[in-house]
Order: C-alpha cells, then sequence, then structure tokens
C-alpha cells in the first residue's frame, strides 16, 4: 500500500442534535488519540458558548491513527458546523474530505438540515455513509428511518451502522466502515502546490493560521506561498497536524489535512475557500468553488456606558481576528450614541458574537433589533443599498425599496402543513411546492422575506409544530416589496434605535405590539411618558406609561437600615442599564426585546 | 448620648404579615431570655467595641458616654411581659447606664394584652411613651391580617394609656388592606386623632417572603389594592395629617409638634444606639451589629453581623436616610466623606421643580416625593 491509501479525509455531517459531536468525541477516544480523562465534554466544540447551546461553530479537525486488520490507518476528522448560518463554511469543509459520514437520530429520522447537508455533499462529490445513532433510546425505529434516509435523501441505508455515541455502542463498525468504504484521497505529492483553505482561526503567538486539506504537491516551512484569490505572498513559518492539539510537523503533502502558519497579521488575508500554491511556481487555476461570504444580518451595537466605546471597538476587533465573517463599521445613533453597525451570517452569529462581547469583554452592550440589507432605488436613479433603518431616505426620494428573501424548505410530518403554510402566509412568503417525501414527511417549500426570517420566524415554527419542523434556507436574490418605516416616539421624541422597516401591511400591527410592548418594558417615571409609532408624520399606536406612584421602602428601622442600603445599592446597579432617550429612561433591554414581540402579544 | 433598645421577642400569635423576629413559645422561654437579656445588658462594654476611623473625616472620635436619653422596648409584643420582668430590665439598664431625667421611654403594646393595671405600672416605671400596635379599625381587616383584637379593643386600648396617665400615644396603621380606600383610612384617623393620640405611624403594609399573606396574595392577586391604590391613600392620608398638624417627620410617621419620636430619630440621623436582645441591631462608632435571631445562638452571645461602614457606605446611609426624614441631607457631611454632591446636576434640576429644597447647607426632599423617594435616592449615591 502507498502512503495515500492508508489516509481518509471524512467529516461528520447531521441536523442539529443528532450527535454529530458526541460521535467525533468517541472516534477520538476510541483510537486512542487522547485518553479517556483527558477528554473534555464534547472536545471539538472547544469554545464555551459552543459547548453552552450545544452547536459547533468553529471547525477542528483532528487526525486520528486506527490499527486496522494490522495496518495503521490516518484518519483526518473534519468537524463542521452544524447551523443554516454557517452554510458556506460547511460547503468548504465538505470540500477537503472524501467521505461524509450522515448521522441521522434514530428517533427523530430525517430533517431539514440532515438533508440540506446531504446534498451539500453530494455536490462536493463525496461519498456519503449513514449511521444510525442514539439507538439506546426507548423511542429508537432503526429500521424505520433508515428506510427513511433511502426514501428521502436517496442513498442505501440498510447496511448502516446502528450506534449510541453516547454509550460507546458499535463504534468499532463506523471506524471499519470509514476504512472500508471511503475512498483514499488522489493526488501527487511531486506536483505543484494546491491547498485548500477550509477554515482560519487567530493565533496571539503565529498570527492567521490556515486550516488546510493539500490536494497536490508538498509544503513545509520556509515555502513562499500566494492565496489565489486575495493574491497575498506569505512565507511559511510552521506547518502541522491536529491530534486534537496543533502539533508542528516537518511538511504536509498531497492528501494530508493540517495547518500552516505564515506570520499572516490578518485573518481577512485568509480567506475561507481560497486555494493556496506556491508563489513562484503556481499552478493555473484555483480549486473551483470559492465565494466571499457577505453577512445578511445587521445590527447596532452600542456600549450602555458611552464611555467604553473604545473597549467595545477593540473587543470587535479582537473577535474579528477569529471570525473574519464578522464586519462592523462605526456608527451614529442619536438615542444610544458612538457604537457600530454590525453584519452576521445570520441570528445565531449575531447572538453568539453579542454574548461573546458580554462575556469575555465584559461589556455591557445595547443591541438593536437586527435588520437585513434593503436595496432602495430613488426617483434620481441612484440605488443605495442600507440596513439601518433610520438612513432609509425620505418617502419622496424613494421610488421602490427591494429586499432580499430566501428560498426555504421546510420538513413537517402531514399534520402540521396547515399551520406552516398559515404561518409562511402571515409571513409573506410564496408558495412554491409541496413534496410528500414519503407517508410521515412532507417537504414545503416557500420564498419567503428575509426580514421576516429574522424577526421570529424560528420560534413560531417550532410553537405551531410542537417542534416538529425543521427549517433550512439559501438566500435567493431580492424581490421588490412596498416597505415603510415605522418610527417610535417616547415624550415626542424621535428614538431611532427603535425604527423598524416593515411591510406596509404589518406597519399597524407591528406598531401597535411595539408601542404595547414598550409599554411594558418601559418602567413609570416622575411624570407620564406617551409612546407613538409613527409613519412619517402620521401616527398609528400609542399607549402611555402613567406616571411612578410608589418607589419607596416602607419602614426602615434600625433593624434594616443594611439591607435597605443593600436594596437601593442593587436598584442603582440596575440603573445604570438603563439609557435615556430626551428626559425618558428606557432599560437598554428594549433595544432587542422588539424582535420577540410576535410570540408573547398574539 | 446613647439610645437603648431592647427586643421582646414573644407573641401570643404571630400576624399573618409579620416576619420579624418574634416567637410564640413565651412560658417556656421567657425566664431563660430575660435572664440572658439582664446579662447582655451587664456585660455592655465599650472597651470591646471598635472604632470606625472613617468617622475621623468627619471630626468624630470614639463616643464611649453611658448616658442614655431614649430608651425604646419593642418587639415582639413587650405588653406581654408582666410588671416584674420589666422593672428589672428597666433596673438593670439604670444600674449600668446614666439614664438622663428627660429620658423618652417607650413601650409598644397590643390592644389586647393591655389593661390599667400594666399602663399604670408603667407609669410608675417611668415608661412616658407608649405606641399602641392598632392597625387598622375595620373588625373584618383585622381579623384577615391575623390580629387578635377588634376595633373596640383598639379604641378602649388608647383610653386605658391616657386614663394612666400617657400624654406621649402613638399608634401603627397599615395601608394596603382589602376594601380600604383614603375615604375609610383617614376616617379611622379622625377618630384616632378625636382620641388623642399625638404620633401616628402609617405603614404601607409589604408582603414578606415566607409569610401566610405572601402565600395568600399568590392565590388572590387582586384581593387587596393594588400599587397605585394604595399611593393615593398614602397621599390622601398624608395631607389630611397635615392639615391636623401632624408633620411628616419621616416617610411613615407623623407627629404633633414636639411628639416625634427621639429615638427613632437616632436611626435615621446617624447616632448611637445600642440594641438589647434577640436579633437586636446596633450602630455604635460607626459600626452596625446584628445580634443573632434565634434563641440557641442569641444565648450563645453569637452575632450575625458586623459591619464596619466604608466611606462609601457612610455616604449612602446619609444620602439614604436624610432623604427619607425631616433632617435632609447634609452637604459639608458628605464633603468632609469626600462626596461632592453638588457636581451632581439632578439638584438643579430637581430644585426647579420643587422636588428637592436646596437651604444654606442642606437639602431635603419635598416630602410630597416621598413616596418615590428611592427614585430620588438613587439618584444621589454616589457612583
Amino acid at each position: 500500500m502507498n502512503r495515500l491509501d492508508k489516509i481518509r479525509n471524512f467529516c461528520i455531517i447531521a441536523h442539529i442534535d443528532h450527535g454529530k459531536s458526541t460521535l467525533a468525541d468517541r472516534l477520538i477516544e476510541y483510537t486512542g488519540t487522547l485518553a479517556k480523562r483527558d477528554m473534555q465534554e464534547q472536545l471539538l466544540d472547544s469554545m464555551e458558548l459552543e459547548r453552552e447551546k450545544g452547536i459547533t461553530i468553529k471547525l477542528t479537525p483532528t487526525r486520528m491513527i486506527y490499527n486496522f486488520e494490522g495496518e495503521d490507518y490516518e484518519l483526518n476528522l473534519i468537524d463542521t458546523p452544524g447551523h443554516v448560518d454557517f452554510t458556506y463554511e460547511v460547503s468548504r469543509s465538505l470540500a477537503a474530505c472524501e467521505g461524509a459520514i450522515l448521522i441521522v437520530d434514530a428517533s427523530q429520522g430525517v430533517e431539514a438540515q440532515t438533508l440540506a447537508n446531504a446534498y451539500l455533499a453530494v455536490d462536493n462529490n463525496l461519498d456519503i455513509l449513514p449511521v444510525i445513532n442514539k439507538i439506546d433510546l426507548p423511542s429508537a425505529r432503526p429500521e424505520e428511518v433508515k428506510k427513511e434516509i433511502e426514501d428521502v435523501v436517496g442513498i442505501p441505508a440498510m447496511h448502516a451502522p446502528c450506534i449510541s455515541a453516547k454509550e460507546g455502542i458499535n463504534i468499532d463498525k463506523v471506524l471499519e466502515m470509514i476504512i472500508k468504504e471511503f475512498p483514499s484521497p488522489k493526488g501527487d505529492e511531486e506536483g505543484k502546490l494546491k491547498c485548500l483553505i477550509f477554515d482560519s482561526y487567530y493565533d496571539n503567538f503565529k498570527g492567521a493560521i490556515c486550516l488546510i486539506r493539500v490536494f497536490d504537491g508538498c509544503v513545509k516551512i520556509g515555502d513562499k506561498i500566494k492565496m489565489m484569490n486575495t493574491g497575498k505572498v506569505f512565507d511559511v513559518t510552521e506547518v502541522g497536524i491536529f491530534v486534537p492539539f496543533p502539533k508542528p510537523i516537518e511538511s504536509l503533502k498531497a492528501g494530508d489535512v493540517g495547518y500552516l502558519a505564515g506570520s499572516i497579521k490578518n485573518l481577512s488575508d485568509v480567506e475561507v475557500g481560497d486555494t493556496i500554491t506556491k508563489a513562484n511556481d503556481p499552478i493555473d487555476k484555483p480549486l473551483p468553488g470559492y465565494k466571499k461570504v457577505q453577512p445578511v444580518v445587521f445590527c447596532g451595537i452600542f456600549p450602555v456606558d458611552g464611555a467604553k466605546y473604545n473597549e467595545l471597538k477593540e473587543g470587535l476587533e479582537k473577535l474579528k481576528l477569529n471570525d473574519a465573517s464578522l464586519e462592523f463599521q462605526p456608527e451614529v445613533s442619536q438615542a444610544l450614541g458612538y457604537g457600530f453597525r454590525c453584519g452576521f451570517l445570520g441570528l445565531l452569529h449575531l447572538e453568539i458574537i453579542t454574548q461573546r462581547i458580554e462575556r469575555e469583554f465584559n461589556l455591557d452592550i445595547i443591541t438593536t433589533s437586527p435588520s437585513v440589507y434593503y436595496r432602495v432605488h430613488k426617483t434620481n436613479g441612484e440605488v443605495e443599498e442600507l440596513s439601518n433603518p433610520s438612513s432609509l431616505p425620505s418617502p419622496t426620494e424613494i421610488d421602490y425599496i427591494e429586499e432580499p428573501v430566501v428560498k426555504a424548505s421546510i420538513f413537517t410530518p402531514p399534520e402540521y402543513v396547515g399551520a406552516i403554510m398559515e404561518l409562511c402566509q402571515e409571513k409573506r412568503g410564496v408558495y412554491k411546492d409541496l413534496t410528500y417525501l414519503d407517508t410521515n414527511r412532507v417537504k414545503v417549500n416557500y420564498i419567503l422575506p428575509l426580514g421576516e426570517i429574522i424577526f421570529d420566524f424560528f420560534d413560531s415554527l417550532k410553537s405551531r409544530t410542537k417542534g416538529y419542523a425543521s427549517l433550512d434556507y439559501e438566500m435567493a436574490g431580492y424581490e421588490r416589496s412596498d416597505l415603510v418605516r415605522v418610527d417610535v416616539l417616547l415624550n415626542g421624541e424621535k428614538c431611532d434605535a427603535l425604527s423598524i422597516i416593515v411591510h406596509k401591511d404589518k406597519a399597524y400591527a407591528r406598531g401597535r405590539a411595539l408601542t404595547e410592548k414598550l409599554k411594558k418594558i418601559i418602567p413609570r417615571q416622575l411624570f407620564e411618558v406617551p409612546i407613538q409609532a409613527a409613519i412619517g408624520a402620521k401616527v398609528i399606536a400609542r399607549e402611555t406609561v402613567s406616571a411612578m406612584r410608589k418607589d419607596v421602602l416602607a419602614k426602615c428601622y434600625g433593624g434594616d437600615i443594611t439591607r435597605k442600603r443593600k436594596l437601593l445599592e442593587k436598584q442603582k446597579e440596575g440603573k445604570k442599564r438603563m439609557r435615556k432617550i430626551g428626559s425618558v429612561e428606557i432599560p437598554s433591554e428594549a433595544f432587542m426585546s422588539i424582535l420577540k414581540l410576535d410570540e408573547e402579544d398574539k | 448620648m446613647l439610645g437603648i433598645y431592647i427586643h421582646i421577642p414573644f407573641c401570643e400569635k404571630k400576624c399573618n404579615y409579620c416576619a420579624f423576629s418574634s416567637f410564640v413559645n413565651l412560658k417556656e422561654e421567657k425566664d431563660r431570655y430575660i435572664e440572658h437579656l439582664l446579662k447582655e445588658i451587664d456585660n455592655f462594654d465599650y472597651n470591646q467595641l471598635d472604632f470606625n476611623e472613617n468617622l475621623i473625616l468627619l471630626g468624630k472620635e470614639k463616643d464611649t458616654s453611658y448616658k442614655v436619653d431614649t430608651i425604646y422596648i419593642g418587639g415582639g409584643t413587650p405588653s406581654l411581659l408582666n410588671l416584674d420582668d420589666l422593672t428589672k430590665i428597666l433596673k438593670k439598664i439604670k444600674e449600668k447606664f446614666e439614664v438622663c431625667d428627660n429620658c423618652e421611654i417607650t413601650i409598644e403594646c397590643n390592644p389586647n394584652s393591655m389593661n390599667i393595671e400594666k399602663a399604670k405600672g408603667y407609669i410608675n416605671l417611668g415608661i412616658n411613651r407608649i405606641s399602641i400596635g392598632i392597625q387598622s379599625l375595620d373588625d373584618s381587616q383585622l381579623n384577615f391580617i391575623g390580629r387578635l383584637h377588634n376595633s373596640n379593643q383598639a379604641l378602649n386600648a388608647i383610653e386605658i394609656a391616657k386614663e394612666s396617665g400617657f400624654s406621649n400615644i402613638s399608634v401603627d396603621m397599615i395601608i394596603g388592606l382589602k376594601n380600604q380606600s383614603s375615604d375609610t383610612f383617614i376616617k379611622e384617623l379622625k377618630k384616632l386623632i378625636e382620641k388623642g393620640v399625638n404620633h401616628i405611624s402609617t405603614y404601607l403594609l409589604q408582603i414578606e417572603d415566607n409569610t401566610p399573606l405572601k402565600d395568600f396574595v399568590k392565590n388572590n392577586p387582586h384581593f387587596l389594592p393594588d400599587e397605585d391604590e394604595c399611593m393615593e391613600i398614602f397621599n390622601e392620608a398624608t395631607k389630611f395629617l397635615k392639615k391636623e398638624l401632624f408633620l411628616q417627620y419621616e416617610v411613615s410617621n407623623f407627629a404633633k409638634s414636639g411628639y416625634e419620636s427621639r429615638h427613632n430619630f437616632k436611626y435615621w440621623t446617624g447616632e448611637n444606639y445600642k440594641g438589647f436582645g434577640l436579633s437586636a441591631h446596633s450602630y455604635i462608632n460607626g459600626i452596625r451589629y446584628a445580634n443573632s435571631s434565634t434563641f440557641k445562638s442569641y444565648y450563645a452571645k453569637e452575632q450575625s453581623l458586623k459591619e464596619k461602614l466604608t466611606i462609601k457606605e457612610l455616604i449612602e446611609e446619609h444620602v439614604m436616610l436624610g432623604f427619607r426624614c425631616r433632617n435632609g441631607i447634609d452637604i459639608k457631611y458628605l464633603e468632609k466623606l469626600g462626596y461632592n454632591i453638588e457636581e451632581n446636576k439632578d439638584i438643579d434640576k430637581y430644585n426647579k421643580k420643587n422636588i428637592l429644597i436646596r437651604k444654606s447647607d442642606k437639602i431635603y426632599l419635598n416630602s410630597d416625593y416621598y413616596g418615590i423617594n428611592n427614585y430620588i435616592i438613587i439618584k444621589f449615591l454616589p457612583n
């Protein structure tokens, strides 16, 4: 056997929660890559937040050595993010593999992302091997699920290993399958260097690190390399593999998966999907499939304490080092002062970033309602792209507005089709088609405005289908839409940070929900506070927060002065999270909570 | 000058709203308790107490005066004690301390445990102020909160106090009871004033954790008047009392001229007071102390709190207490502690709106705003 025959590059794909990370942990443990005592629960999900949310955001490839029938095999596991926000990253990871293990939960069966990820794998010409997980659960129905995979995904599944990653059942069967069924990589280690960057991260000492798959050639320290799409040239200072922690080695050759460092100062110079070649002996054409990742969801981020603007800026810069898809630029709000307009790959990405700012940099921040990128066609023929409702030109200057739409596929048991169609209708969806995948699974396709998806679509979908439906979507261009801006006035003063762009037909309902919600959130003040929602000068909804009557601790005798003082200190701390809009104090949560209007106010 | 507080932690029955340290095992525990109480008084010694050096900023030094000008016997229900016990306690205090001639000596009484013999006995012991827990003159309200007396007994208690020679009579009333309105409440206040009381405390009913009332309110959320209704009663009552020449010298306390409780005022102005008994609190030379709140640990002389106030805490307490009472806050006092309150722009703003009143070096909260004084206090706490 030659070197390549003993290498397998593969990934694990799954719907969220079907057990991807657990299987990865088991494989690492079973191959002895890490002793059990060194295993942290779900090793590959290294960020604290990832572990908390049970999802994988960052990819960590791992090299495992497994002895099978007397031969040592090199198994490179490339983990993939399991969330729809990170589809492009998944697709690049897949491009680095020859095979994909498709995990399906033995009780849940095929879900939207099972199919979406399987299709991605097919697009990347991977061999797909299904694995049925969680067979230890009483509700497991492995035989039915196998049939579902054959019917819905369209790949043979009758011989799929039935495992429990949690209990460590049949892990050896998976390893055997990887070695026997997945093809070994092809490539010419004597040829010209051709590597794919499938992920990157920032190391404080080594700079930006490229995670690469070598297709042809060999790369080692001292090589001068070139990023083909960005055109940047670097000297390689280190190459290595992950076991699962980084370990420098002499060189990476065709078929290998590993990392490469080159004193690259900016993570933005390392674009996922780019091709690396030798600067002085380049290949003609880069690998296909490269695209620049574009953020699709935007929101304003402001420090609660205006004096911490620079700390926020530093925090965002540091996060960007590790997450090239995060975009931000300075923004000024009349209500919130100096902050940043930030772009994200999706709502989850937004949530992760904002939580990381709060935790890792210990900063209290205000996030404004998320929005999408609108294309405003002006009467003078200009086209303006904007995501910030407050920068929308005046109605007289607007010819029409276009908003981004997505192609959404929803998987559901048939009994929820009615509820789903109703929801999609409410969210201004355009029905495309409906397919019975088998007797108890239907796929519904809709074109939906992205702005509606980011509003509260996931939560509504979950609650209306008791959690049975799953969703996957991809961007599908822009469509013309009748949109207006709804402003919020507090005590007569416009609060720019609360403005939203909505469809005209929904403006009244949204305006009403908004004022009602704010009434609940805004504490009573010394004076009465009117809350109005308005389109231009026209008020469409109004609520009033009546003046405060009671804020007093009744008794104050010798016994409880300490307690009272502490209560007041606490109340004072709470006050620090308030923002002043004109003369009205509003809690910083208000800006984000208007996102969650529908659930509670229905 | 020192104030002394004596805690009598016994009641015939615990009221539904009460979260204070009081117990119903008078018979079994009383003698042992009095014994330890007397011992505690006997053992009092300034030498065992620290001094908070932060007071030096205020030009103060360690005060070791044994002169006492207020004594307050509270509870619980002190009127459950017999005269012998009370005699022992007051005798012990007089042995240990130098009780001034004009010392204000208050006892708290419940209408149902009061009688003319006891009241006369109090007078003979030198007790010159009586505070009666009337709470309401509506029998169904009294029953609801678990009081053992009715409105007739309540009014009778005032008669007894007068007859036995008390001229300084205070009553406690509760705002926030069912079916209460400003009209009904003011009618009750009128009756009390006609009877001759010259000090009234009006407390907003607080629903404390771990009380039967809390459970009840949880299951019957709209049974009691809401916050706004309570404040309506509170504000109307305040107006009425003002008309009757009762001065609101603290958020919940109203007195005819000269009948303010000197003892309670010590709590609000940072003067020294020493509390004896179960869970009794003290503040001496810038340090707050509290005794333990179970008999066992109290007998073992355990303390549940010893808190040397930091400069920040001294400032906070001055602002908090000053805006709660007629005393106001003292700009110079805060300056000595390094806090320049005049840098706070809200002073001028609220001054213009007549929410704060500025007089030379003092700032007072307009008593019309006592009901929201937390809101104001918080604005002036140091960062």
